[in-house]
Parts: structure tokens; C-alpha cells; sequence
């Protein structure tokens, strides 16, 4: 990177030899060789001899020659474009306090002997802290304070909505009577005036149960770090007497004890899960090395996967997994479609709870736009440029379909990572998309980067819609899920050789008011387009 | 325990991440483009190759996950930066020379240092210098599949700086550390930034040396210094690099002032004596951990990597926010070879040193399985110095090479084996060098789009780097080859003889040339049709006498290995596993010979045994379009038993290229329709007669019993073949006593050979066996009257009680 892709010269091997009837008369040989040469030299020489008929005897001395020919050429082909640099110096024809300043930059941002002295990042001591806990037997009780602090908000909220409801009914009430005396006692004027009242009385109240939150959310964040900083220094100051009694297992409370040591599967689901369809599969993907992935497809509202109700015993379970793995190289996301995101049901399950690591979903989303804004409106005025104008003019949002942004989170249900991409909801209703559709690429960004950043399990909406509508035939959506399928397919397998952590697990989801009988031929769709792996048998001996 | 030992420190490795590529990630071709990380691992597999006593010995270059390259070198001493005293005049010109003497080597090899430094430059107790990590701007590809920047300030010649330098910019950087070993380091405590300026004003003075002694008070240290090193120093100094001594005339001064001898280092004998590749081989199967170390010293970081999620990525793939690049670490993290120490301690003296003719001892883990075996410290330790001594006498000890190769071959050395198995002599380079793989042909199309599709998921296959060689391989193939032409499959097929000899075309290309006639005789002809034919019938004749119930069912649902089993082949195998189980089925083909694959394609057959009985055409159409994983190691030894267990006759073909019989007894040749149509392969007179000496062949004579009656082949038994129902798939509808014997000669594994006047009745009837599922069913070549005529000493007239049993 420091050195300067010159091009390549070509420079002209002059060589001759005798005839065979004349010892004056020359045989001129003149090949162009590239400088710098990449191939062998002794290669070219064999080329040459053939290509001319070159008598076998000048074999040696060509070799020679072309190689001292090369050599020469390199060294003067270096050498002239540095005496060129240096002449340049000399007569202060460069910019010297450039270069040397990016220099200084390149040492400064890449080299640890020479970047400013930094210590760790705040949230990394905080992640490397609570990673630890998480693993050690206090995870019990961070889940347990977790839980509580989620319920206060939980009330909080209910609190806030009841509040609310309350002044609403008043006023309708209000407004009821009003109306009913409308041209009788009162004038049309009084009546606006009421309403704009009740407007101000509304945004006042929402307005202070906003900063309750805000307060609320603030000081348990606080309680929360400051708790966990505590916790861990007390824990490390007794670590040193772990005693069984102080294994994780033993202190657990009972529900989360069951949740660890029941059989994982149906406690790691939503409540809601009971009875859903689904079906998994461990799939084989490429032609020579196989690498094996797990696929489940289930109908299911992709939201349950972050929704958590803290007034649920089993919800813990789900809790502690998410907790565990938050600062591991096997986190899990989620893949939300939106015309604008984030889609309001995420926003609610974000502030269900107070987010303890991140900021909060406002916030990101906040820094998001600040971010994007730039390289995103740079990237639209060039297409506008490319396009032929008044097409497309209309949209003036600076994200546009298959942008994708992403959010983490740290109280959510199953999932660490949201991937929010952006669609265009009406042509995703039509039934023929093809494999360049932006939600599609959109997808394969998704799947990129998911590999590249430890995401080794993803759900994503099969269909490339949440919901059911009425075009959604069944002919329809065996068409979308094999254009998807198929696509992902070729998605994961790129991803793969990115070099990043392998995606294991793939959730395929459905609408969950899908009818049975598509599930079902949807299912059947999976084995012929992925190879499921062959069950090892074990034979008896004998 | 063991105990660490400064000696034992052997090697150390350095990391860094490799640049990601920004935005739009497809190349031109609309492939995604190759990580940086698999171009700077093609780059450096040279790299691994090059030994000179002035250069610590590459030793491995790992891929980590997330673009992360981990650099394995050998290492000695400590560096000159940890030497807090200072040199003699005498010590200074010794390192010197060596330096000097190590860059000249580099130099010749097309290799440019520039980041040399006194932190890569090792000094061992006895003086003895080595140059460090060499090679990092020659494998980042002069730095641009880095994103940092290589060298350190005061070391750049004032050329780099302004972004140019050739070669001679290590004759720059030379001069300076001579310089620094003369009169002490130069512009300590400055940053970078200054460091450059001071570096750029040089330009301006006459004596560049000269100056900087002045510029740190050093003059008068700079002037005591002997005429002759002075000179050195000045002829490295040149501003201009045209006007700078190349290092060839540096090592011819130097090793005029030179004057110290260097001490005869007696060679060490024991662990410390084997050649360092190996040292670390067994060192990494011993458990040695090369990631962990560099953990435990900090170099490899991890921060949880939800901290560094991107933000946004936009639909072209231009991510926003996220991971910041971690940065450049040049140190270095050491590891001892104590472990292995500890681990080989028992190992006697004299075990490091096997004669050729002693009786080879038996290891215990010979009967484990492969996998296990290529695992074992010990076992490989015993196995790879028997095969260097081995492949030391080769082409002398071929037999012996083959003898061992026969039980296993250890992944180290496989390379060097397979050439030996496959008779690789001579010059090959040479040979190699004048076949010319750069004019363009008419299949350069096909290969381009070939090649990107041929086992990328191998990281040294899927680099340029690979691309290239491959590339120049079948092209030189193609043009020693003029009777064939390019089928697709042949990249596949080059493919592991490029895995194993990476930094070695020619004998990769030597490997190729003497497989092919060996194996794959007249398989790449522009119309192999009958060729393919054969050997697919061959193949099916085989499933049929080792496997008949699943022979029958395919044929019952006319499931052809025209449908499958080309690529198999075609290819031996490598279109369809991958490499690190190729290597595995060929260690085997080699010494097998040519008649393995036969019984590998059946072998395989057998593994997907249960599930091809109960499938109907489709399913087994579905089931081969993307082959189930075979379990390899079974898979070879069971073909291999097979193989051996099968009269040679019956897998004959004619197109190979070993010379046809003529002998009688040995001839099975028949017409090619006549091969199509029969199921069951024939057997020749001499394979018959070696069967009936071990009285393992069980011979069913389908004549009519008048004739059998009056002479028959001792042993025979008489079964009419008018009296047979063919439609009746029983064993029981042939007779109590033929079942009886049958069954007996089932039990046994005999061979059951059919014999007949005609052949009509004789295919027939071996037919109606298999359907029966009689397995290792052949029928005569040539029939009874081929007998009487070569073997009449085997008739004889049936014993009354057989014949009152038939009755």
C-alpha cells in the first residue's frame, strides 16, 4: 500500500547470432519482455527457441543473456522512477509535509508502537465483567435482578397506559357532553378550543410519563453497572473459596434449575410456542467438503423471539441463554422486514425492559441516521444521476429497499442482533420477484455480515413477509420460499469461505396464521433443495 | 513436567489481519473476489520453501478466523535490539557479512526485505546471524493485502518514503543498521513524523553517513571507524539507489574485512538434529498450541464481537461503522519445545537414526485407524523418520517405499511418496521448464471457467495464486498430451497433486503425467466413449460379484452408472470427495494399481447400501446428485479387500496400457457388445487353475448330464441348465443338493464359476445366480471346451454317489 502501482513497461531483448552460411550476416532476434517480469525467465527463453527456431546450441547463452537482460532492466526500471521521486524532492516539486503526514497517519491508526497509548474501552471492561458473572454462580442473581428491574417497568408501563386511558375516557366523557349541547349552550370555538386542551393535556402527560421512564431506565441502568462492577469485585475476592455449594446448579432457584437441567427445547421457546408447526433439518452443503447446518422452518411471529414477559416463570430460561452467550462468538439475530425501521412491535419489546449495555433502541437508531445520512445520500444522488429523471424521485427517505441497519440488544427474548431491512412493502407482494430483488441482495449483505460478526443463528421471514395477505396463494408462496430457499443457499455457501464463524442455525419463518397444508408442502420443499444428512445407523456387531 | 529450556525455544509466530476488501465484492469475472488472507497465504507457501543458514525457516503460515494470518518461523538467540551492549568492530562486521549474505540470497530470489530492522535480525550465542520474518512484504504482495504500513520510520529509505523503492531500498536500510551498530541507535525518542523529515533532508547532503553522525554528535566516533567499513557504510548511504552498491559487492567487501572464522558447529544429534518441519509437525500433534501462546502474550486479542457490529450496510455492500482494524503488533510470541521433549524422553538414542535393513519394530497404533494414526505423536514421529531415510535412497529404495506406503503414509512427506510410488525420476524441472504454458490455446476459455469452481474451499486452491498454477499445469499437460483433449474433470484431478506440491509445479505436473497413463489410460480421447463403457461395465460386473442383491436391484431399475459413476472415474474420485479424503483414497490407488478404483466404486456402492435397496430410480437419481458422506477409511479397506480377494482376470480391461497377453490361459478378451451384456465378469484359465489349487473356487457345470456324465471337471457339480427355472429366483428350485454345495461355497467365500459349452447359456445362467444373490458368481472364458483343451489333467468322470445324489 505504501508502494505505488506503477505500470508495467516493456522493454525490447535484442539478440543476434550468426547465419549459418555467413558469419557477418545477423540473425536479429528482438522479443518484448515486460518489466518487472513475473514469469521465469528460463521459461520465456524455451518459448522463444521454439517459436523462432532458435539453433538448441544458443540455448545457455540465451538464458544468460535474457536473464542478465532482466535483471539489468529491473534494477534501471526501480531505479529511474526512485531517482525520478528523489529529483522531485530535491526540487521541492512534492509535497513533502503531505506524505510525511500520511505517514504519521498510517504509523499513528495501524502500528501498536506507534498509536497513542489507549486503555481499554469502557464497554469492554464492562462486557469482559459481566461475561464473567454470567458465567459464575452470581448469574442466578443478576437474572433474578434483571427480572425485577424488568417488572418495575413493566408496571410502569402499565401504570402509563392506564393513566392514559383515564384521561382519554375523561375526556371523551367531556367531549360526549359537549357535543350533545353543541348549538345549545355552546359554540363551535368552544369546542375547538376543548379540543386543543385535551391535546395539551395529553402530550403533557405522555410527556411526563416519558421522563418517569427515562428517569426509571436511567437510574437502573446506573444501579444495574454499578451493582454488576460491585458483584465482581466481591467475587473475585472470594473466588478463591469455591466451595460445590457455590456451583451455579446448586443455588439455582427451582424453575431455573428445571430450565437447565430439563430437556432444553420446549422451555428455550415462547409461551406461545405450544402447538406451533415446525420442522428441522441438518442439511449438507457443498459439492465436495460438506459443511453441516441446522434449518428449522416454523410458523411463528418472528417478534416472539424478542418479546419477554418478565411475569413468566419460563422466560428466565430463554433469559439466561441470551445472557450467556451476549459476549460470545455465538450470538444470534433476527431478521425484521420494514418499510422504516424500527416496525413499532420491536420498539415495544425493546423498552418492555431497560437495555443495561447498549444504548437504547431510540438512540441507536438516532446515531444510525447520523451515520448513514452521508455515505447513504452520497450512494442515492449518484443513482439519481444514473437514472433518467422523474423515476423514482418520489421517495426523498434516505434509506432505501435492501439497506439494511443494525441494532444490538441485550433484554431481548432469543436474539442479540436485529437486522432491520428495509422493503419496499409493495413489490414484495407481487409474486414474481427475482434473485436481484433489493430485499433479496439485501438478504445476502444480511447473511455477509452475520457471518463476519460471530452470528451463528438467524431467523428470517421465509416469505419476506410477516404477515398473510390475500395474494398469498399457495401456489404464491411455494414460489417466493423456493426463489428464498434457493438463494440463501447460494448466500450461506458465499458466506462461508468469507472466512468468518460459520452460520449454524437457520430459522425459516412463516406467517404464523399460515394454513397447515402450505406448512406442510413448504416443509416438503426443504429436503429438495438443501441435502438433509443421512442419520449415522449404528449397526449391531455380529 | 518438564522444564523450559532457553534452546528450546525453536520457533515463534507474529500475526496480523490481512485487509478486508471495502464496498463492492465482486471481481470482474463476478466471482467474489479472494480475501486478501488467501492471496497473502498463496503468496507465502514460497516462502515455506526457502533455506539459507542466514534465514530462520518458515514454518507455517495459518489462516485464522476473521482475516487473521498467523506467521510461524523458525527462531535462535535474541535479536540485535535485546543486545543492551555494544558490538566490536570485529562482531560488527560479522553480522554484517551474514546480514548482507542472507539479502544477497533474497535478492537472487526476486524477494525485496523492506522491513528490515534490529528487531528481525538474530544473533545467537556463537554469533551466528538469522533474519526474521523476511518475507512479510513479499507475502503481503509488496503491502497491499495490508492495511498497515510495513517497516519502521527510521529504517525507510528516503525512496519508500516518497513511495517508490525497489530492492535497493534494502541496501538503504542495511547501511542504516550498520550505521546504528557502529555509533549507536539513531533518532531515539523522535516520532515517526519527524523521523521522515530528517530522513527526506538527507537528500541535500554530499555524505548522508556522515551527516547523521554529526546530527548525533558521533562524528569523531563515526571517523575512528576502520577506512574500509566506513566505505561500506557510505556505499550503502547513497541517496541515489543507482549509485548504491548491490549486495553482492557489499558480501565481497565485507568478507575482505571480515576476519573472524566461524566456529564448525557440530550438527546437533537427537530430537535437536530432526529437520525443524518436523520438530514442529510433532509439536502441534504433541498438543502444541500455537494460537493459544499468542493469546497469552496479548497478540491475539478478542474483543466480544457484538462490541463491533457495523451499523448499517447498504444495499451495494458498503458497510458503515463497525470493526475498527486491529492494530499491527510486531511482536512475537516464542514457543518451547519442551513438550515434545518431555513427550519423545523415553525414545532411545539409536531410534532417531533407523537402518534400512534392521527388522522394523511393530507399533501398537498400526491397527488403529488411519485418521488416529496420522494423529499420533509417536507413530508419526517413527513412521517420518523411517521415510526419510527412505525417500533419502529413492529411486533405490522404490520397493521399500511402496512396502511402507502399503500400511500408511505420513501426511507430512506425502508429496515426496507419491512421486516415489509413481515413479517420478530425473530432471523434472528442467523437463517442466520447456514445455511452454503461456501461449494461448483454444481451451484456456473452458479452464478459466473451470478453475474457480475446482475444491475452493481448499484456502491454497481458491488463491490466485493456486488459480494461476493450475492453470499452467493442465496447460502444460494439454500441450505434452496432443491425443487428448481437455474433459472437464481434469482440473479435479490435478487438483491434489497441486495440494501436495504446491511450491513444486514440476513435480506436480510429473505426478500428473505419470498418473494419468497409469490410471486413466486413454480417458481424456476426444471420443473416450468405449473407453468410458468398458470400464463402467467392468465396474458393474464388479458390484455384480461382490454385491448381487444390490447389483440386481439397480439392474431391475435400470439405474445405469452411465448415470453416475462417469465423474467417479474420470476423475478417480477427486471430482466427487474432497481433498483431505482424496488423499486418503489415492494413498491407497497408488499402491493398489489400477484396478482399485473398480472396487472403490463398489465400495462406495456398498456404504449406501441399505438406502439404495429401498430406493426407486428417482431417488437414487436424487441421492447421487449430491453424494451422502462416505466414510473413506472404510471405504478403502474394504475395496482393498475386495480387490485382493478378486481374480485378477475378472477385472480386465483392454484399454489400458500394459501389454495384452497372448498367452491362452490368461485371455478373457471378448467382444464389447458381449461385455455389455453380461453381468457377471469372466475368469481365465490360469486364475481358475491357482483357484482350484486352494480349493477355492466351487465350479457349477450347466452341461447336460450326459455329457457331464462323461467327463467333468473334478469337484463339479452338475446342475442342467434345461431343467432351470429362470424365472424362479430360489436357490432351492435348483436341487437339494446344488443348494446344498452352494450355500457351502458361500459360506466359505468361494468363487462359483460357471461352466458351459456355450455362452449364451452360461450368461443366462450365471444371470439367474445373481438375481438369486450369490455373490463372487464368473463364468469361463472360452467355456468347458477352453478346459479340456489347456487343463485336461483337471476332468474326470463324476463319482457314482454324486450321481446317484443327482438322481
Amino acid at each position: 500500500m505504501d508502494t505505488e502501482t506503477l505500470p508495467n513497461v516493456t522493454k525490447t531483448f535484442k539478440y543476434s547470432f550468426p547465419t549459418c552460411t555467413n558469419e557477418d550476416v545477423l540473425f536479429k532476434l528482438e522479443v518484448p519482455v515486460e518489466i518487472p517480469h513475473s514469469g521465469s525467465t528460463r521459461e520465456l527463453v524455451q518459448r522463444v527457441i521454439k517459436m523462432f527456431h532458435i539453433p538448441v546450441y544458443l540455448e545457455d547463452e540465451l538464458n544468460e543473456r535474457l536473464a542478465n537482460f532482466v535483471a539489468e532492466e529491473t534494477k534501471t526500471f526501480h531505479n529511474e522512477r526512485d531517482e525520478k521521486l528523489l529529483n522531485q524532492l530535491k526540487n521541492s516539486e512534492l509535497n513533502v509535509e503531505g506524505i510525511v503526514r500520511n505517514w504519521e497517519k498510517l504509523f499513528k491508526e495501524n502500528v501498536v508502537d506507534f498509536a497513542e497509548q489507549k486503555g481499554t474501552p469502557d464497554e469492554e471492561v464492562f462486557a469482559a465483567a459481566y461475561h464473567k458473572l454470567v458465567h459464575s454462580p452470581a448469574l442466578e442473581t443478576i437474572l433474578q435482578v434483571e427480572n425485577s428491574y424488568a417488572k418495575t417497568v413493566k408496571d410502569t408501563l402499565k401504570n402509563r397506559d392506564e393513566d392514559i386511558k383515564k384521561l382519554t375516557d375523561s375526556q371523551t366523557e367531556e367531549m360526549e357532553e359537549k357535543m350533545k349541547l353543541l348549538h345549545v349552550d355552546c359554540t363551535e370555538e368552544e369546542i375547538n378550543q376543548l379540543v386543543s386542551r385535551h391535546l395539551e393535556q395529553q402530550i403533557v402527560v405522555a410527556g411526563r410519563w416519558g421522563s418517569t421512564l427515562d428517569a426509571l431506565a436511567h437510574t437502573q441502568r446506573a444501579q444495574h453497572r454499578a451493582w454488576l462492577m460491585s458483584t465482581l469485585d466481591q467475587y473475585h475476592d472470594s473466588s478463591a473459596l469455591t466451595t460445590p455449594s457455590n456451583s451455579p446448579l446448586g443455588t439455582f432457584s427451582p424453575a431455573v434449575g428445571a430450565a437447565l437441567g430439563g430437556p432444553p427445547a420446549p422451555l428455550s421457546m415462547a409461551p406461545a410456542a405450544q402447538g406451533r408447526m415446525e420442522e428441522s433439518f441438518t442439511i449438507h452443503l457443498g459439492s465436495q467438503l460438506k459443511q453441516t447446518h441446522n434449518i428449522r422452518i416454523v410458523a411463528m411471529d418472528l417478534l416472539d423471539l424478542c418479546n419477554v414477559d418478565p411475569d413468566n416463570p419460563t422466560e428466565s430460561s430463554r433469559r439466561l441463554q441470551t445472557s450467556l452467550s451476549l459476549y460470545s462468538s455465538e450470538l444470534s439475530g433476527v431478521v425484521l422486514l420494514s418499510e422504516s425501521p424500527p416496525s413499532p412491535r420491536l420498539a415495544a419489546a425493546a423498552t418492555g425492559s431497560t437495555e443495561y449495555h447498549f444504548c437504547d433502541l431510540d438512540r441507536q437508531m438516532r446515531q444510525i441516521d447520523e451515520q448513514v445520512k452521508e455515505p447513504a445520500e452520497d450512494r442515492n444522488a449518484a443513482r439519481r444521476g444514473s437514472q433518467p429523471a422523474g423515476h423514482g424521485g418520489g421517495s426523498r427517505k434516505t434509506l432505501r429497499a435492501g439497506d439494511v441497519v443494525m441494532t444490538r440488544h441485550s433484554n431481548l427474548g432469543d436474539v442479540h442482533v436485529v437486522f432491520h431491512l428495509v422493503v419496499d412493502d409493495h413489490s414484495l407482494k407481487s409474486g414474481d420477484i427475482t434473485s436481484r430483488h433489493p430485499a433479496i441482495l439485501g438478504l445476502r449483505n444480511v447473511l455477509k455480515a452475520a457471518c463476519s460478526n460471530d452470528v451463528t443463528s438467524i431467523s428470517l421471514p421465509l416469505l419476506l413477509r410477516h404477515e398473510l395477505s390475500e395474494e398469498m396463494t399457495g401456489a404464491w408462496c411455494a414460489r417466493r420460499a423456493e426463489l428464498v430457499l434457493k438463494c440463501v443457499k447460494g448466500f450461506v455457501l458465499e458466506a462461508a469461505g468469507a472466512g468468518g464463524a460459520e452460520l449454524r442455525t437457520l430459522h425459516f419463518a412463516l406467517p404464523p396464521a399460515i394454513d397447515a397444508r402450505v406448512f406442510a408442502s413448504l416443509a416438503t420443499l426443504l429436503p429438495t433443495i438443501f441435502r438433509i444428512s443421512n442419520p449415522l445407523k449404528f449397526k449391531a456387531a455380529g | 513436567m518438564y522444564q523450559d529450556n532457553e534452546d528450546d525455544y525453536k520457533f515463534a509466530a507474529c500475526t496480523y489481519f490481512a485487509k478486508n476488501h471495502p464496498g463492492e465484492t465482486c471481481g470482474s469475472n463476478g466471482l467474489p473476489l479472494t480475501p486478501s488472507s488467501i492471496t497473502i497465504l498463496g503468496l507465502a507457501q514460497r516462502l515455506l520453501t526457502i533455506e539459507h543458514p542466514n534465514l530462520c525457516t518458515y514454518l507455517d503460515i495459518i489462516r485464522g478466523k476473521h482475516e487473521r494470518i498467523i506467521v510461524v518461523a523458525e527462531v535462535v538467540g535474541k535479536s540485535l535490539s535485546d543486545f543492551k551492549s555494544k558490538f566490536t568492530i570485529n562482531e560488527v562486521v560479522n553480522i554484517a557479512h551474514q546480514v548482507a549474505d542472507a539479502l544477497k540470497f533474497l535478492h537472487e530470489q526476486g524477494i525485496t526485505h523492506r522491513t528490515l530492522s534490529d528487531d528481525n535480525i538474530l544473533v545467537d550465542g556463537e554469533g551466528r546471524v538469522k533474519l526474521f520474518n523476511y518475507g512479510l512484504y513479499y507475502m503481503t504482495g509488496g503491502g497491499n493485502e495490508v492495511s498497515f504500513p510495513l517497516g519502521l520510520p527510521k529504517y525507510l529509505s528516503p525512496e519508500t518514503i516518497l513511495n517508490g523503492g525497489g530492492p535497493a531500498a534494502d541496501v538503504w536500510t542495511f547501511g542504516i543498521i550498520l550505521l546504528e551498530l557502529c555509533i549507536g541507535k539513531l533518532w531515539q525518542n523522535l516520532k515517526p513524523g519527524p523521523i521522515l523529515r530528517r530522513i527526506l533532508t538527507l537528500v541535500h547532503a554530499n555524505n548522508p553517513a556522515e551527516r547523521m553522525a554529526r546530527e548525533h554528535d558521533c562524528y569523531d566516533a563515526y571517523k575512528q571507524l576502520p577506512e574500509n567499513l566506513r566505505l561500506v557504510i557510505e556505499k550503502c548511504l547513497k541517496i541515489y539507489p543507482r549509485e548504491r552498491a548491490t549486495f553482492s559487492e557489499i558480501v565481497d567487501d565485507l568478507s575482505q574485512i571480515n576476519t573472524s572464522e566461524m566456529a564448525e558447529v557440530k550438527q546437533p544429534r537427537g530430537l535437536m538434529g530432526c529437520k525443524l518441519q518436523y520438530l514442529y509437525h510433532w509439536w502441534q500433534l504433541a498438543g502444541g498450541d500455537i494460537q493459544a501462546e499468542l493469546k497469552k502474550n496479548g497478540l491475539i486479542k478478542n474483543s466480544p464481537p457484538i462490541l463491533s457490529m457495523p451499523i448499517a450496510i447498504l444495499l451495494d455492500g458498503c458497510t458503515i461503522g463497525g470493526k475498527t482494524g486491529a492494530l499491527f503488533d510486531c511482536r512475537i510470541a516464542k514457543y518451547s519445545l519442551g513438550l515434545l521433549k518431555s513427550r519423545l524422553s523415553h525414545i532411545s538414542a539409536h531410534d532417531y537414526y533407523p537402518l534400512m535393513h534392521e527388522r522394523r519394530k511393530q507399533y501398537d497404533a498400526v491397527s488403529l485407524p488411519k485418521i488416529i494414526r496420522e494423529r499420533d505423536t509417536e507413530y508419526q514421529f517413527y513412521r517420518l523418520l523411517w521415510f526419510q531415510r527412505l525417500l533419502h535412497g529413492y529411486p533405490y529404495t522404490a520397493p521399500y517405499i511402496r512396502a511402507e506406503a502399503e500400511i500408511d503414509i505420513p501426511p507430512l512427506v506425502r508429496g515426496d511418496v507419491w512421486a516415489a510410488l509413481l515413479g517420478v525420476v530425473g530432471d523434472i524441472e528442467e523437463q517442466y521448464e520447456r514445455i511452454d504454458k503461456e501461449t494461448p490455446t483454444p481451451t484456456d476459455r473452458q479452464i478459466d471457467v473451470d478453475i474457480p469452481r475446482c475444491h475452493q474451499y481448499c484456502w491454497l486452491l481458491c488463491g490466485s495464486a493456486g488459480h494461476r498454477t493450475l492453470k499452467r499445469l493442465l496447460k502444460a499437460w494439454l500441450l505434452m498430451n496432443p491425443q487428448y483433449v481437455y474433459w472437464q474433470g481434469l482440473d479435479s484431478l490435478t487438483a491434489p497433486f497441486l495440494y501436495l506440491n504446491f511450491c513444486n509445479e514440476a513435480r506436480a505436473f510429473a505426478c500428473l503425467s505419470a498418473f494419468v497413463p497409469k490410471f486413466l489410460h486413454n480417458f481424456f480421447l476426444k471420443d473416450n466413449s468405449m473407453v468410458i463403457k468398458e470400464y463402467l461395465a467392468k465396474f458393474w460386473q464388479m458390484t455384480a460379484f461382490h454385491e448381487p442383491e444390490l447389483a440386481s436391484h439397480l439392474h431391475e431399475i435400470n439405474f445405469v452408472p452411465e448415470l453416475f459413476a462417469i465423474p467417479w472415474f474420470l476423475t478417480m474420485f477427486s471430482h466427487v470427495f474432497p481433498l483431505h479424503k482424496i488423499v486418503h483414497l489415492w494413498d491407497a490407488l497408488l499402491v493398489e494399481g489400477p484396478s482399485l478404483p473398480l472396487f472403490m466404486g463398489v465400495g462406495i456402492l456398498r456404504q449406501l447400501r441399505d438406502t439404495l435397496l429401498e430406493s426407486g430410480f428417482n431417488e437414487c437419481i436424487l441421492l447421487f446428485s449430491d453424494l451422502p458422506e462416505i466414510d473413506i477409511g472404510e471405504c478403502v479397506k474394504e475395496s482393498i479387500d475386495m480387490c485382493r480377494s478378486s481374480p485378477r482376470s475378472i477385472s480386465y480391461r483392454r484399454f489400458t496400457n500394459e501389454a495384452r497377453t497372448k498367452e491362452p490361459m490368461d485371455m478373457v478378451e471378448i467382444p464389447m457388445e458381449m461385455l455389455f451384456a453380461e453381468i457377471c465378469p469372466r475368469i481365465s484359465l490360469s486364475d481358475f487353475f491357482s483357484l482350484i489349487c486352494q480349493d477355492k473356487s466351487c465350479v457349477i457345470d450347466i452341461r447336460s448330464n450326459l455329457l457331464y456324465e462323461k467327463s467333468c471337471i473334478e469337484g463339479s457339480i452338475n446342475v442342467p441348465y434345461s431343467g432351470v427355472h429362470l424365472g424362479q429366483h430360489e436357490l432351492r428350485a435348483l436341487g437339494l443338493n446344488p443348494q446344498r454345495v452352494l450355500k457351502e461355497a458361500m459360506k466359505v467365500k468361494k468363487t462359483i464359476v460357471v461352466a458351459s459349452a456355450e455362452d449364451e447359456t452360461a450368461q443366462l445362467f450365471s444371470d439367474y445366480l445373481v438375481k438369486c444373490s450369490v455373490p463372487r458368481v464368473c463364468i469361463f472364458h472360452g467355456g468347458i471346451s477352453a478346459v479340456q483343451t489347456h487343463l485336461p489333467s483337471l476332468f474326470t468322470t463324476p463319482a457314482p454317489p454324486n450321481k446317484n445324489g443327482n438322481k
